[in-house]
């Protein structure tokens, strides 16, 4: 095996690592950071249905469609209100975001 | 063509043969999952669509085995295309054969439709010319399919919006033809008879008459919307997302009448109402079961 | 002669005419009623994009969305009849998709999207017994050699976007105005219990956790993590995959001398 930086990594180092894994997960999560950690996403739901969609008159008869100048969408959802390139993200790391089904 | 079938044979039991409560039941939606395992909904069984379960793990397995354990189970197929013009396809009747192995349902439905072309799945429930040629093709697909899965299936009448000018017998004639030489079952959606009837300008009445009703297996009861064609008649859409219409309440004490208690389904797949209103809607057919004669001792002869 | 081709060919372009052989009681044009199955098609596989993929409907808008979905879906209809399998590549049609090219970072919103819908469904696995890994540490020279089978559940993203932070912001756990979508973010996406996660992390936890997927050692993963990212903690990355029962197997590499 090469040396250089496989020799940082000492098997006492990895020893160390796993031990404190251990002990970071074996040990109970506060209500505090429970709490800081879940959100609400949205549920999944099962899309194979048997049901007839909205009538005749809806997407399946339009012809608009990407033909390079027949298209006149433009993006009008929240993209427009995130923060410029420049601002700071606000976002730390390793936090979780849970789905949580509703019920 | 002809397959003998254990669940036809003279000489099975027929109590031994799995069946649905003569109750009134509801689809399950992932939506209601915690809330039917919290509350024990007094429904008498419910219904899944097989595609949905037709993925490997997660919490879709996970509350269909817990809630099977609690309730009867009807798994209704919305993706085996059993009119399509080429072979059933042999994966997905096996992917089916393994689901109901292990949910171990009381009933098994699929509609007399198709939905996939070459490798294409589109997701609809298409229309069928109903002619000889048809009528061979569906037979043996409903063979095929009872042979793998060792057991009667329910075979759907569709909701249909225009007809074919090749077709050569009525609807319901052809769907006693396919239950004759099959001895599959009827599962009679109440509601796309009479979305058929409107839209085709049939005699909703002796539409039902004409179907083969001894082989009712199991009834689904739901809503559609309005539309026009292009001459401003009326056309119905099957959208199962409205509450059941009071014609096709009408249409389904009537069938009650000729055939007794039958196992009843509230189907619901657009605007979920909440679970109690699904309940409440269940409710409504229960009551008009209970005031119907027992059931036959048997779905076909 | 198959009449069912015909009829699938006039579902899926809208510039066809109804297929021949149709008709209405009434005599009215069959086209309006063809509409109803045209609709459906469209419509169902249409929802079944925008149930998967709720964020980049959020971003984008309703109506782009539909229009852009319905693009895709005449393109690439499914070819699963699972439609839990549908939108596998819709990712990659959005990255090319011209009119959305003002947002570079809504593809990978949609492949971040893309592995929760895989970790939800993705076969069961029971996560490691919890004294597995502290009967490896009887022997603390072989620890290197060790190899870890993750979750099926588990995915992993590595963006040039702040794919976690966009998809945060759209489940109320951020302000949106806050998110600068141009900052690099690594996700992880897994399945813990019944809950899909997904977890914000660093390049090294990436690095490490794709080089345990492609069945690298621990000494080995360690070692690439470490080079790329100094701040890599090994024990707090794995205390994470430990804690959501992503690691379901340890085993030792046979086939390499321990170091």
């Amino acid at each position: 095996m090469k040396n250089t930086a496989s020799q940082a990594i000492s098997a006492a180092g990895l020893a160390l690592a796993l031990g404190a894994a251990l002990a970071i997960s074996s040990a109970p999560l506060t209500a505090h950071a429970a709490d800081n950690e879940k959100c609400f996403g949205v549920a999944m739901k099962g899309k194979n249905d048997c049901a007839a969609g909205p009538g005749t008159t809806c997407a399946g008869t339009s012809k608009v469609d990407y033909q390079g100048n027949a298209w006149k969408f433009v993006p009008q959802g929240t993209c427009a209100q995130t923060a410029s390139p420049t601002s700071p993200s606000g976002f730390g790391q390793l936090e979780a975001f849970k789905e949580v089904k509703k019920s | 063509m002809m397959i003998a079938l254990p669940v036809h044979d003279a000489n099975s039991a027929p109590a031994s043969r799995p069946r649905l409560p003569e109750r009134a039941g509801i689809g399950l939606r992932s939506q209601h999952y915690q809330q039917v395992l919290d509350a024990n909904p007094a429904v008498g069984f419910f219904e899944v669509h097989a595609e949905n379960y037709l993925v490997a793990g997660g919490p879709f397995h996970h509350y269909l085995g817990l809630i099977r354990e609690r309730y009867p189970l009807s798994i209704h197929g919305v993706g085996l295309s059993i009119g399509a013009q080429q072979p059933l396809d042999t994966e997905h009747l096996q992917r089916l054969a393994v689901l109901l192995e292990r949910y171990q349902p009381q009933a098994f439905s699929e509609h007399l439709a198709w939905s996939s072309h070459g490798e294409l799945f589109l997701n609809d429930l298409l229309p069928l010319a109903y002619d000889s040629a048809t009528l061979e093709r569906v037979c043996e697909h409903v063979d095929q399919v009872q042979t793998r899965l060792q057991r009667q299936m329910l075979l759907e009448n569709p909701a249909t919006y225009l007809e074919f000018t090749g077709s050569t017998m009525d609807e319901a004639a052809f769907i006693g033809e396919v239950v004759r030489r099959t001895g599959c079952g009827l599962l009679l959606d109440v509601n796309n008879a009479y979305v058929s009837s409107v839209n085709q300008h049939w005699d909703a009445q002796a539409y039902l008459h004409a179907l083969p009703l001894a082989a009712v297996g199991e009834i689904h009861l739901a809503g559609f919307a309005e539309d026009r064609d292009a001459a401003g008649a009326r056309l119905l859409i099957d959208n199962h997302g409205a509450p059941v219409d009071e014609a096709v309440w009408r249409l389904y004490a009537e069938v009650l009448q000729l055939i007794g208690a039958t196992p009843t389904l509230l189907e619901r797949d657009n605007h979920i109402p909440p679970l109690d209103l699904l309940v409440q809607e269940a409710q409504r057919a229960q009551r008009l079961l209970d005031a119907s004669r027992p059931a036959r001792q048997q779905a076909s002869a | 002669m198959n009449s069912q081709e015909d009829f699938v060919a006039a579902l899926l372009d809208p510039q066809r005419d109804c297929p021949p052989q149709l008709k209405a009681w009434n005599g009215s044009d069959p086209a309006a009623r063809f509409a109803v199955y045209r609709n459906n098609v469209l419509s169902s596989l249409v929802d079944a994009l925008a149930v998967s993929f709720p964020v980049v409907q959020q971003l984008v808008g309703e109506e782009f969305f539909r229009a852009m979905a319905a693009v895709h879906v005449r393109q690439s209809p499914p070819r699963s009849r699972i439609l839990a399998d549908y939108g596998a590549g819709f990712p990659g049609f959005v990255e090319g998709f011209p009119p959305a090219a003002s947002l570079p970072y809504l593809a990978d919103v949609a492949r971040l999207e893309w592995l929760r819908i895989r970790a939800y469904h993705a076969a069961d696995a029971a996560p490691l017994a919890s004294d597995a890994l502290a009967a490896a540490l009887v022997a603390p020279e072989t620890l290197g050699a060790l190899l870890f089978q993750l979750h099926p559940a588990l995915g992993l993203l590595d963006s040039a976007f702040a794919v976690v932070s966009l998809w945060a912001a759209h489940q109320g756990a951020l302000a949106i105005a806050g998110v600068d979508p141009y900052q690099a973010q690594c996700a992880l996406v897994l399945r813990n219990g019944l809950e899909v996660e997904v977890l914000g992390i660093r390049p090294g936890d990436a690095r490490f956790i794709q080089a345990l997927q492609q069945g690298l050692t621990l000494g080995r993963a360690t070692q690439q993590a470490s080079a790329l990212d100094a701040g890599f903690e090994l024990g707090a990355c794995l205390a994470h995959l430990l804690r959501a029962g992503a690691i379901t197997h340890l085993a030792y590499d046979s086939e390499r001398p321990l170091p």
